[in-house]
């Protein structure tokens, strides 16, 4: 579903690499978690993902179009999160979700379906008819992924997810990812917390200053790591 | 006391003027080539300001000749107050009002007449810069060419120094007052907008209400018996306009006797008392206008009638949503709404206002001389609409208005046609109201038939859709996305200057055109020829624009 093939960033003018020489393969209906300290290239990796920024060089391939090609077309296919959501403050929250929707093209029933369930499930349906800039961070954050969610994705990437979500609520978007791999669709996402990481994810990947420094399922990360049973003691070794 | 005034004068001083953030920004590349261009545009103001100074020169020559010196240094001081009192303005409400170092400082135990104190202080050194290049040449030719004194040069460095103090003090209290009263309930942005428009329609008024009244000063009695007696009468007369000018020429035109003296200490001691009041009032006005300024008031769940989310959700094309979204974000946002709405609709009025007051006869004198031909009316409307077009800077801010948001737009999936036709609907939305006012403001100095009507509104409007992809062009060449005001992507971004300047030589150009064939042709192929260039050139532009919002959205970062 996201291949990525020897992707490739870096700064200044090649003095800083930011992303490595990176492959990936992520199959459909897979949770993958991307993980990483501070600063070791994952939300560059993500932004190449969705558009945001253009690689040096290697391709990115979104179901079966080159991302960076027919940008339309993957777009269309993935939904994205960043990590510290700035939107139109200015809209009604209702505004925001219908200009994504008409972005998307869902359908009025579609879209009415959607936004009862997902506007109930993190509980802001009272907040949609209120301006975004009266909105608390996390209730920013909410509109967010309800705006993404709304077109239904095949390809669901999010950036440090769980950051500001209350308890609840961060138990509901695990929910929702793992029903979404249920269905077939692909959820890749960055994240700090390890816990997180190491209940929901069927693989997950460790960057480290660009490069991809360990890749697998949570046991054979575990198998390759002597006497190192938690996925914080391998995610230390690895990243020292 | 002292301490804590003095550090806050200094922390403002950093933040303001600060050495290190200039260097920051001269290190940074995309900065330094601003500020390079900047320093080009300023260096080719230059020979235009010695043109000005040189039309002063021939000024005093005037005014020496007609034994009325004094009448020099008035115009200096009235121009430079007059002007820092409208900077002022801008100033006072941004800094008093909108900078970031205000969510630092209410919370501290510091009285808000050493806020504003501080605050002030910093100011008067932004003014100087409005001040010094247009008093400077006043006092020099005067000093020079009059081979005054040294007591003239001791009084002139004081009053110069002293010179912005009353006008930002007014600017200061007009601006605490309409806080103040504006901050109330949800409608506020609304409720300020509106203000400021009444405001600056009213200044237009009263400036050409005085212009009228000052002339008619002059021409009282034996004026000219007088002018010969006194050579102080005309500023005495004209002085009337704004006392503290009439107090700085006389102070300076009389330095070597008493008068001189007297009126150099009012000067001084009414600034420093004005300022005294403006610290005393902002005690009881500042901090009413402040707080809750930012907030946005948020209905709380259950008193608010609930709206089925049924009726809420709506389909719509992806270029009207787009073009919805854009309306909604520019009439909420006041800044944007004055300067985009605003501008549209106050232009005309303005016009009506100053032909109607009779200080400024040109509209009615012009039109009297197209002596009632329609034909040039109608192309005159038309030119104007497609002005308003580049001057509405819709275009020129469309991408830079997007801010940290536009991430959300380059994410997903919108073909760059919808892009570029929503961002141009809402332009010409904005524009429709432009049409109006000013057919409504021409309504009332002549009668124009309904087809003259049909073809600014159809003209007008079409020659906006180049106006605005011109703005457009330049914006996604060099969008200004990192802000966290939106004052900075309006008022800041060069990019308005930049397509204002081309879209002044595009119309130009056609206007020159126009003039050139007009009695050759007849009017009707000029309509066709004017339908055919806003035509086509919004055609070029629109593969233009597609190819460069391609490319830049794919390599911004």
């Amino acid at each position: 579903m996201l291949r990525l093939e020897n992707i490739s960033k870096s700064y200044n003018k090649g003095a800083i690499k930011a992303v490595d020489n990176i492959n990936l393969d992520i199959k459909k209906g897979e949770i993958f978690g991307f993980l990483g300290p501070n600063g070791a290239g994952k939300t560059t990796t993500i932004k190449m993902i969705v558009g945001l920024l253009k690689p040096d060089s290697g391709k990115v391939t979104v179901g079966t179009v080159d991302a960076w090609q027919e940008p339309i077309e993957a777009k269309s296919m993935i939904s994205y999160v960043p990590d510290n959501p700035e939107i139109y403050d200015r809209l009604k929250g209702i505004e925001y979700l219908n200009f994504m929707g008409d972005m998307y093209g869902i359908p009025k029933e579609e879209r009415e379906k959607k936004l009862n369930y997902y506007l109930e499930l993190f509980s802001i349906k009272d907040a949609v008819g209120d301006l975004i800039a009266s909105y608390s961070h996390g209730m920013k954050q909410k509109i967010v992924l309800t705006g993404a969610l709304l077109s239904n994705p095949d390809l669901f990437i999010l950036d440090e997810p769980m950051v500001g979500l209350d308890p609840k609520s961060a138990f509901n978007l695990k929910e929702i990812m793992r029903k979404m791999c249920d269905e077939g669709k692909t959820v890749f996402f960055s994240t700090h917390v390890l816990e997180v990481a190491e209940k929901l994810c069927d693989r997950i990947a460790i960057i480290n200053k660009g490069k991809i420094v360990a890749l697998g399922t949570m046991e054979e990360l575990k198998a390759h790591a002597e006497e190192k049973q938690s996925l914080e003691n391998i995610f230390l070794e690895l990243t020292e | 006391m002292m301490n804590k005034i003095i550090s806050l004068i200094k922390t403002d001083f950093n933040i303001t003027f600060g050495l290190s953030s200039i260097i920051y920004s001269f290190k940074n590349k995309k900065n330094r080539w601003q500020m390079i261009i900047l320093a080009i545009a300023m260096l080719s103001l230059i020979p235009s300001y010695f043109l000005i100074i040189n039309s002063l020169n021939g000024m005093y020559d005037i005014y020496a000749e007609v034994g009325q010196k004094s009448m020099f240094l008035l115009s200096g001081f009235l121009v430079t107050q007059i002007m820092v009192f409208i900077f002022g303005l801008l100033y006072v409400m941004s800094k008093y009002y909108f900078s970031n170092d205000l969510a630092t400082l209410v919370p501290l135990p510091i009285k808000s007449s050493y806020i504003i104190g501080s605050k002030f202080v910093t100011l008067m050194i932004s003014e100087y810069l409005t001040s010094l290049p247009i008093i400077l040449p006043f006092i020099i030719i005067y000093g020079v060419k009059g081979g005054e004194g040294l007591l003239y040069w001791i009084y002139s460095l004081l009053l110069v120094i002293t010179a912005p103090i009353i006008p930002l003090v007014l600017s200061s209290i007009v601006i605490m007052v309409f806080m103040k009263y504006t901050n109330i309930g949800a409608k506020k942005d609304l409720i300020r907008v509106i203000g400021a428009v009444i405001f600056i329609i009213a200044m237009v008024y009263f400036q050409l209400k005085i212009q009228t009244i000052a002339g008619k000063a002059m021409m009282e009695g034996d004026f000219f018996v007088n002018l010969v007696k006194d050579s102080n009468l005309l500023v005495k007369k004209l002085g009337i306009i704004f006392p503290p000018s009439q107090w700085g020429a006389l102070a300076l035109s009389n330095y070597f006797n008493l008068t001189g003296l007297m009126n150099l200490l009012t000067f001084i001691v009414v600034g420093i008392i004005s300022f005294m009041i403006m610290l005393f009032l902002s005690e009881s006005l500042f901090f009413d206008g402040l707080i809750g300024n930012i907030e946005v008031s948020a209905s709380k769940g259950k008193s608010r009638k609930k709206i089925a989310l049924k009726d809420m959700t709506k389909e719509t094309k992806p270029y009207i949503a787009l073009a919805k979204k854009e309306i909604i974000m520019l009439f909420k946002t006041p800044v944007y709404l004055l300067n985009t709405v605003g501008g549209v609709v106050m232009l005309p009025i303005i016009l009506l206002v100053a032909s109607m007051t009779g200080g400024d006869e040109s509209l009615v004198q012009i039109i009297d001389m197209l002596g009632g031909n329609n034909n040039l009316i109608t192309l005159a409307g038309i030119a104007f609409i497609a002005a308003l077009g580049i001057l509405n800077s819709i275009g020129a801010t469309s991408f830079s208005r997007e801010g940290k948001c536009l991430w959300i737009q380059r994410t997903l999936p919108i073909k760059v046609e919808d892009q570029i036709i929503g961002r141009i609907l809402s332009s010409l939305i904005v524009q429709i109201l432009g049409v109006g006012a000013l057919l409504i403001s021409l309504s009332f100095i002549i009668k124009l038939d309904i087809l003259s009507i049909l073809l600014i509104v159809f003209l007008g409007l079409l020659g906006s859709i180049p106006m605005t992809q011109i703005g457009m062009i330049i914006d996604i060449l060099r969008p200004l996305l990192d802000w966290d005001n939106p004052q900075k992507a309006m008022k800041q971004n060069l990019n308005v200057l930049i397509s204002m300047g081309l879209g002044v030589l595009y119309l130009g150009g056609l206007i020159y055109l126009v003039i050139n064939i007009m009695n050759k042709v007849d009017v009707n192929l000029i309509y066709g020829l004017l339908t055919v260039v806003f035509g086509l050139t919004s055609i070029i532009l629109f593969v233009l624009l597609k190819k460069l919002i391609k490319t830049q959205f794919e390599v911004m970062e």
